[in-house]
């Protein structure tokens, strides 16, 4: 008999609609395998549910905080339960992208000038007084004013003056509790993810996208047609090999295991800046991850299984 | 999200993917999957605008019950007119010369609920893209029953004082003669925002509707739920051609579900035929109950009792909004009702805020909720006074109110350094 795999999706977080799409998918495809599977939610009874119903691994559909973050991973850890995706360290430092982007600025990786200010250094030490400062400080307008530890671009504002600066930090704190304040690098949006199943760090065909609106934000990523995609990424050779390289930098350099998508910017010029990694990539009928495997012909039933089987063949 | 939950365990639709078209307009929100997932015993909710049916004497209704079953039991047990039984229609008739406006037992359709009343009103009315026009925010349970009929829904703003009227005019210019199917309005209370129209209002909402030849749809749940002030006439009491939906939700009992819709006869024939394929008719047994608690006079002791219960906890709501909220935030008093309205900075999202409210072990309903398009409101939210105790009101309020301090200490870091976007800046810190 196949293994029982639980699936764990929906939670608390901002993105809980995401990740029931994301978990429902991945329940279809483990079940049209012949798994056995649980979905399930997080909530008060968790716990329970997973000691009683003891699964051989765990599926982590979650997006956002908790999901993403590294809570589950531990909480997972010492329940003795192995799961997919990368493990605690890892999540906890992709999840901060503050942190994240100082260990890729210190390894050479290139990633666009920031600075990230916590709401207690505007509550309580009058950072707002330095407003006038900020801009300038990661090189001029535009800049892109985002949570530091949220997915999706949730509360992700582009601020091109001086005017809506404090209006976008607002927004983003309303999300979050630390706000990335970066350069603006206009150019394609790109993604590239990574699998790394046990005989290497591959990256995946790049997936540009071209939103319709200008800005990537979360009703572009979750809306069919809002977004225009292009699998492979219009790329030229070269730079369609460095974005992949990058990436696979990224996800080592980060301690990331078994899959993760790491989200870029090329100029029109083919540089490209590293803005961010994400460790629990979208499975929604839009999500960048299917897509950019489909284009390496690994199908979504495929891509499932063996993230799925990942941690299964850890414990051998 | 099509799923249905036990405990940990996720459920899936597995007929997803199979339904019309039609039913992807009509969304459960996110906020009640929310509170599936929290499962908190100790919460306090403002987010139902739930009756406090406790107040309402059982012995009243069973006598009620009783003599429909002992003295009409054929009549209790089986189908009856679609437009419903002469004697309720009767009663109805009386206390809508109650409120003053003149109404024949005859101009009457007993529904199931006001809610049908709105759900046979845009069948009748509505075709795919029709344009209708309601008041922004407006009630929920009507943009639900509305959206499965998939209008473009014109939002006009309010103020204290209810629907602007200039702002209906311009819409109405842009959209030309007959360039709305109806305008939704719910004048007393209005739910979510708790205002009043005002009379000069009212008039000229009808005046409009007149010129621009536009059928006014007049929601009126709460009309008898007046705390204080004086009583304003109905728009129906001001023009026979306004469709009027009444309810014993509010002044009886919603279970039941027993509303009116008094209507012209054109409009009233055409909704008799939709509530035949609706139901055939309402149920007889419910109506013969009501009949019976209405004939004496008891019912208006109990609805003074009720109105006086849900005033004590609107004053302990007020006061404990002003003992506990921030300076930041305004809010509405309403004179009657269920409901209150509480504005915050425009940089707040209450919709993002809900999870954390639920984990501080309180809920309300986020003010995008009721604009149809999910967005406007963000930074406002609905209270619902009626149904919590004085307690745990007081409590919720505390509690809430914890919620937003913390992110309102930025929002005073940023107006200390004189850095508050423009229109926050231009608000004035005064509670309304």
């Amino acid at each position: 008999m196949k293994e029982k795999i639980a699936v764990l999706m929906g939670g608390l977080s901002l993105e809980r609609e995401i990740s029931l799409q994301s978990g429902k998918r991945v329940t279809e495809a483990l079940t049209n395998l012949g798994y056995r599977v649980v979905p399930l939610d997080l909530t008060p009874d968790l716990v329970s549910t997973l000691r009683s119903e003891r699964p051989d691994a765990v599926y982590i559909a979650l997006h956002g905080k908790y999901g993403e973050d590294g809570t589950v991973q531990e909480l997972l850890e010492f329940l003795g339960i192995p799961y997919t995706g990368p493990g605690v360290l890892a999540s906890t430092l992709a999840w901060d992208k503050g942190i994240s982007k100082r260990l890729m600025r210190a390894s050479g990786i290139p990633t666009p000038p920031w600075v990230t200010l916590t709401a207690d250094a505007f509550k309580h030490m009058g950072a707002a007084s330095a407003l006038d400062l900020l801009a300038d400080a990661v090189g001029g307008l535009p800049v892109a004013v985002k949570p530091a530890q949220q997915g999706s671009a949730l509360g992700l504002t582009r601020v091109a003056d001086d005017d809506a600066l404090s209006e976008a930090l607002l927004t983003a704190f309303s999300c979050g509790q630390t706000v990335l304040i970066e350069r603006w690098i206009e150019g394609a949006s790109i993604a590239v993810s990574v699998l790394d199943l046990g005989d290497g760090v591959t990256a995946l065909p790049p997936v540009e996208m071209q939103p319709k609106s200008g800005l990537f934000d979360f009703s572009a990523m979750y809306t069919p047609g809002e977004t225009d995609y292009y699998v492979p990424a219009r790329l030229d050779a070269a730079v369609t090999a460095q974005v992949g390289r990058l990436a696979e930098r990224v996800h080592t350099l980060l301690g990331c295991r078994h899959v993760s998508r790491i989200d870029m910017v090329v100029s029109p010029d083919g540089m490209p800046y590293v803005l961010e990694c994400n460790t629990s990539p979208g499975m929604t009928e839009t999500s960048l991850l299917p897509m950019a495997a489909q284009a390496a012909g690994i199908g979504f039933q495929e891509l499932v299984e063996l993230l799925a089987c990942a941690p299964l063949h850890e414990l051998e | 999200m099509v799923v249905l939950m036990s405990g940990a365990r996720i459920v899936f639709d597995r007929w997803d993917g199979r339904y019309a078209r039609r039913m992807e307009g009509v969304r459960s929100s996110a906020t009640r999957d929310l509170f599936a997932a929290a499962g908190q015993s100790d919460m306090v909710s403002f987010a139902g605008g739930m009756p406090d049916i406790a107040r309402v004497p059982n012995e009243l209704v069973l006598a009620a019950a009783r003599e429909a079953i002992l003295d009409h039991g054929a009549e209790a047990l089986q189908y009856g007119s679609s437009e419903g039984r002469e004697p309720l229609r009767r009663i109805i008739s009386g206390l809508m010369a109650e409120i003053g406006a003149r109404v024949r037992p005859d101009d009457v359709v007993v529904t199931a609920g006001a809610q049908q009343g709105l759900d046979l009103l845009a069948k009748v009315f509505l075709d795919p893209g029709d344009v209708i026009i309601t008041e922004g925010p407006t009630y929920l349970g009507a943009l639900q029953a509305f959206s499965a009929y998939q209008p473009r829904v014109v939002c006009v703003p309010m103020d204290e004082r209810g629907m602007l009227t200039d702002v209906l005019e311009q819409r109405l210019r842009e959209l030309g003669p007959q360039g709305a199917k109806f305008i939704y309005t719910i004048p007393n209370f209005q739910n979510p925002r708790g205002v009043t129209m005002a009379p000069e209002r009212r008039r000229r909402l009808l005046e409009l509707a007149r010129e621009y030849d536009i059928p006014v749809i007049e929601d009126d749940p709460y009309g008898r739920l007046r705390f204080e002030g004086g009583h304003m006439r109905p728009l129906r009491a001001l023009d026979e051609d306004v469709v009027y939906l009444g309810t014993f939700s509010k002044i009886f009992a919603p279970g039941l579900r027993l509303g009116w819709v008094v209507a012209p006869s054109a409009i009233r024939r055409k909704l008799l035929l939709a509530k035949q394929a609706a139901d055939l008719c309402g149920s007889s047994y419910a109506q013969l109950t009501a009949e019976g608690y209405f004939s004496g006079t008891s019912w208006r002791r109990v609805l003074r009792h009720l109105v006086t219960a849900y005033a004590a906890r609107r004053d302990v709501m007020l006061a404990a909004l002003a003992e506990y909220f921030p300076a930041e935030a305004r809010w509405s008093m309403p004179e009657g009702g269920f409901f209150l309205w509480v504005e915050l900075p425009s940089f707040l999202d209450l919709g993002a805020l809900l999870p954390e409210a639920v984990e501080h072990g309180v809920t309300y309903v986020p003010g995008s909720a009721f604009y149809p398009d999910g967005r406007t409101g963000r930074n406002c939210m609905r209270l619902a006074f009626c149904y919590a105790s004085p307690d745990e009101i007081r409590e919720g309020v505390r509690r809430l109110a914890e919620v937003l301090e913390d992110r309102l200490e930025l929002y005073r870091a940023f107006a200390a350094a004189d850095a508050l976007p423009p229109q926050d800046a231009d608000r004035e810190d005064v509670r309304a």
